[in-house]
């Protein structure tokens, strides 16, 4: 036999009441048939079958209020459960008749009162024991962790709705539980809060009846004065009546609301509508409130350096305005000015300017503001910030740092032509590096020609003009192309497609200063070469101690198009490029 | 005196009228054989008879109707929303009638009506239970709005509430029903409507707040004061009419002004308060007017409430931030 026990139909109601039954004792029903109507506080709430089988016995009867937890409907033995793990023996099957009266376990009237799980969020239907935080025969103050439960979403802390003492634990760690069945017993004794005994002492009935409300209103016994005085206060500025004319009949002489309304009717004690205002026309200079100013004209006056009390006030109601403040500030200037002047003047009157940054008399210099207004960032530089941005977004960067021996090379020799011809070199060793890559639509293209972008700094910004089939030319020519492109640049007639079809760049900042960098590859480029400062530096040598020329290198590769042994291998035949002699 | 919560104040204060004038009644859901579910009529019904503690069916529209057609008599209604979030049905006849009626009758007919509402989250509750939507009623022309923060003012304000001749909704702050007590004397006096309650002076900052949450502003100014920093708090208490003379002398006098509210931030009480602030005291600003507010977002359910409702650190925060500003 199956019981099929009422479930919590929402909010955490304790009852519901049986409008109609759906089925009849003895007909066969299937998962998440509907089997009876109930009314709760809230709504009617058709009830489903947890299980497939036939009815042998439903509980209770139209207008019967069943309790949660109580027995609703009883199964026969073949029924195949589909849904829980619910036995009888979860909730005790002492429901004979399942009216209100006869749920003793559900409620808190008798000595002992069991604490069911409750829906620990989102409708699960039930949770597992991760670890007890309390013993039985513990006592527990009101919201103290008792149990931690995992559901299928989080694990949650079990607070103990009552203050108590523990008598049973219901289940151990790994235990599933299911919600609203119990949890916890309390033993006697146990004051709850949600729902207080009935009665304790009949003066105190009042206060431990917390009402019939779904929820926990936080009870105090702490005593709190009222501060009389403020509303006292608060009816005499509403009539209008100066506390200061009347005569206290409270105790110690304190005014009373009552001595108020008195003062108000013979209108003895009449405040003067001035009286308000008088708090805040104070003439303590040092208190910023004695003047009155927005917020943005004393954010102007302390940017000044202005005092207030220094300003006229021409404003609305008496108020310092902007212009005050402004003036204050010319005003102090020009009269140091020519306080300057005026000292300069007797000495050599000829060579005396009102310029305060000639006076000699120990004058303080005066204020400058100058404003700055922002400039929109246009062009070629406005060019860089959008496409370092979309680099930024897409490509995933790696940079390689190495130093490559240059002292092999000849007085002369001009190295930016070597820094082509090593990325030429390399890109024919390691394709990979020489290539163009398309993350949306994984597409990766490698170059049969070098198109080298070379970096170039101008006042308006960043330019990357292209020596286009650089692996065609020699030397000698790749470099009057560089310079063919740069005399564009300087002449403004470069044109875009001499800006365009890089498949990959080289950053000479080296040219400047810098030792190491890491570049930022330009879409859909997968790599820039940087070359650092080279530098003389000591090394130990099968010759012994020898002066080395060193050239620093920094690869940077988008790591999404290319491994790390083809940047390494690329590298490397850079290196071997530029360290030979010629 | 006895030491009493708040909604024991509010029980005593309708008892006390009921007593005193025949033509007060009770009305609501639940509010007779229960008591009310928070039991802010309990005993009323046994003392006073059926006749005028009157059970009604679940239906606020016909509650609020009933309640301006008694008051339209001469009966003082003391109708009972069972939550806030239930007052909507009646707002038709709340706004198009019980606020109008004056009006509409070039004085010829009053509503000495009281509706009252527990508001506010912090109690667990389920949906609709736990929003602060004064702001809504504040904005109608005809309503008093009125909202006590302790069992004094809950018992001196209702009593003033019945006694008006106009309707005022009456806004408990549920979550602190119970959460300190008072002693209050039985003793029938009102307090004034229409006014703020200055309840701590200081000279650093104006806090400004109303309900439940004047308790954690208070806790806050303890702890600012330990700090150093001097805070003038005040009860808003009737938030519609607004009284803000008591806050513009206030805020004259320290320069800076926090509110905190449980209501979300738009649109808000704070909202208004900080506008008239704006409006009329700017030129006693040191700093810009701080709001500690719920957030702009539905009430979520309990298991998030405590992430939405204004902590002691966020006023202590925002008091930080106004009292530096420089």
């Amino acid at each position: 036999m199956k019981t099929f026990n009422l479930p919590d139909l929402g909010e955490g109601l304790p009852d519901a009441e049986i409008v109609r039954w759906l089925v009849k004792e003895g007909d066969t029903v299937a998962v998440d048939q509907p089997m009876v109507e109930m009314e709760t506080a809230k709504a009617v709430v058709e009830v489903p079958s947890p299980y497939a089988g036939t009815i042998t016995k439903l509980n209770g009867q139209a207008g019967d209020v069943i309790q949660v937890g109580a027995s609703l409907v009883e199964f026969d033995g073949d029924s195949s459960s589909s849904a829980s793990q619910q036995e009888a023996q979860a909730t005790p099957p002492a429901t004979e008749n399942a009216t209100t009266s006869a749920a003793p376990a559900s409620t808190s009237q008798g000595a002992s009162e069991v604490f069911k799980l409750p829906d620990l969020g989102e409708g699960l239907p039930d949770a597992e024991v991760v670890r007890w935080l309390v013993s039985e025969g513990d006592s527990v103050t009101v919201d103290q962790p008792m149990v931690e439960m995992e559901t299928a979403k989080a694990v949650v802390e079990v607070p103990s709705p009552v203050a108590g003492t523990i008598s049973k634990l219901h289940g151990q760690a790994g235990d599933v539980i299911q919600v609203g069945a119990p949890l916890v017993t309390f033993g006697g004794g146990s004051a709850s809060t949600t729902q207080a005994a009935p009665s304790e002492a009949p003066a105190e009935e009042a206060s431990s009846d917390a009402g019939t409300v779904v929820g926990a209103v936080e009870v105090g016994n702490t005593i709190v004065a009222e501060s009389a005085n403020s509303v006292v206060k608060a009816l005499a500025r509403k009539l209008k009546v100066d506390l200061t004319q009347v005569k206290g009949t409270g105790t110690d002489g304190a005014i009373t609301q009552a001595d108020v309304k008195a003062a108000a009717k013979s209108g003895n004690a009449v405040a003067s509508s001035a009286s308000a205002a008088a708090v805040v026309a104070g003439t303590d200079t040092a208190n910023p409130l004695s003047y009155k100013a927005s917020p943005a004209v004393r954010a102007l006056a302390r940017r000044l350096g202005v005092d207030l009390g220094q300003c006229q006030a021409s404003g609305r109601k008496g108020s310092i305005t902007r212009s005050d403040v402004e003036n204050a500030a010319q005003g102090r200037s020009t009269a140091s000015a020519n306080v300057a002047s005026s000292q300069a003047r007797p000495s050599n009157s000829s060579s005396s300017t009102s310029s305060p940054s000639t006076s000699s008399g120990g004058n303080r210099l005066p204020s400058v503001s100058i404003t700055r207004e922002p400039q929109t960032v246009r062009g070629v530089r406005r060019a860089m910030a959008q496409g370092m941005a979309h680099s930024h977004a897409t490509v995933v960067p790696t940079t390689l740092v190495e130093d490559v021996n240059i002292s092999a090379w000849p007085k002369g020799t001009d190295s930016l032509a070597r820094y082509i011809r090593a990325l030429c070199y390399a890109s024919r060793i390691e394709p990979a590096l020489n290539a163009w890559f398309d993350g949306e639509n994984m597409e990766r293209l490698l170059h049969p020609n070098v198109n080298v972008g070379i970096a170039v700094d101008t006042a308006d910004g960043l330019y990357v003009p292209v020596v286009h089939n650089a692996d065609q030319m020699s030397m000698t020519e790749s470099r009057a192309q560089v310079q063919v492109l740069r005399d564009k640049i300087a002449n403004k007639g470069i044109k875009p497609a001499d800006l365009a079809d890089a498949t990959i760049t080289l950053s000479n900042f080296g040219s400047i200063a810098g030792r190491y960098g890491t570049p930022v590859v330009s879409p859909p480029q997968v790599a820039i070469l940087g070359t650092g400062r080279f530098r003389n530096e000591l090394q130990l040598t099968d010759k012994g101690i020898v002066n080395q020329k060193m050239l620093p290198l920094s690869l940077t590769f988008d790591h999404r198009a290319c491994t790390g042994g083809e940047a390494a291998r690329f590298l490397a035949a850079i290196m071997e490029d530029l360290s030979k002699a010629q | 005196m006895p030491a009493i919560t708040l909604i024991e104040a509010v029980n005593m204060a309708m008892a006390h009228e009921m007593g005193v004038d025949n033509s007060v009644v009770a009305l609501g859901e639940d509010v007779g054989t229960n008591g009310g579910v928070f039991r802010a009529t309990d005993g009323l019904q046994k003392k006073f008879g059926k006749d005028r503690v009157i059970d009604t069916p679940l239906a606020e529209s016909m509650i609020a109707g009933v309640s301006v057609g008694m008051a339209a008599q001469g009966i003082k209604p003391i109708a009972e929303i069972q939550f806030m979030g239930f007052i909507f049905p009646a707002v038709d006849q709340i706004i198009c009638h019980m606020a109008r009626m004056r009006h509409r009758t070039r004085g010829r007919i009053t509503l000495p009506l009281v509706l009252r509402a527990p508001f506010g989250g912090g109690i667990h509750a389920p949906e609709h239970h736990s929003e602060s939507t004064e702001a809504i009623f504040a904005h109608i022309p005809g309503l008093k709005v009125v909202i006590p923060s302790n069992p004094s003012r809950a018992y001196g304000l209702m009593l003033a509430a019945i006694r008006d001749p106009d309707p005022v909704i009456f806004l408990e702050p549920k979550r602190v029903y119970r959460i300190v007590k008072h002693e209050v004397e039985d003793n029938g006096e009102d307090y004034p409507l229409g006014c703020c309650f200055v309840d701590r002076e200081g000279t650093d900052i104006t806090l400004i707040s109303w309900g439940a949450m004047l308790h954690e502003t208070n806790m806050a100014a303890d702890k600012l004061a330990a700090e150093g920093i001097s805070c003038e708090v005040i009860d808003v208490a009737t938030v519609s009419p607004l009284d803000i003379e008591t806050i513009l002398e206030s805020v004259a006098k320290t320069g800076r002004a926090v509110i905190v509210q449980e209501a979300p931030k738009a649109g808000s009480l704070g909202s208004e308060i900080a506008a008239e602030i704006a409006e009329k005291g700017i030129f006693n600003l040191l700093a810009p007017i701080g709001r500690v507010s719920g957030y702009d977002t539905i009430m979520p359910y309990y298991r998030l409430e405590k992430q939405y409702m204004p902590t002691v650190d966020r006023i202590l925060e925002e008091v930080r931030k106004t009292v530096e500003y420089s």
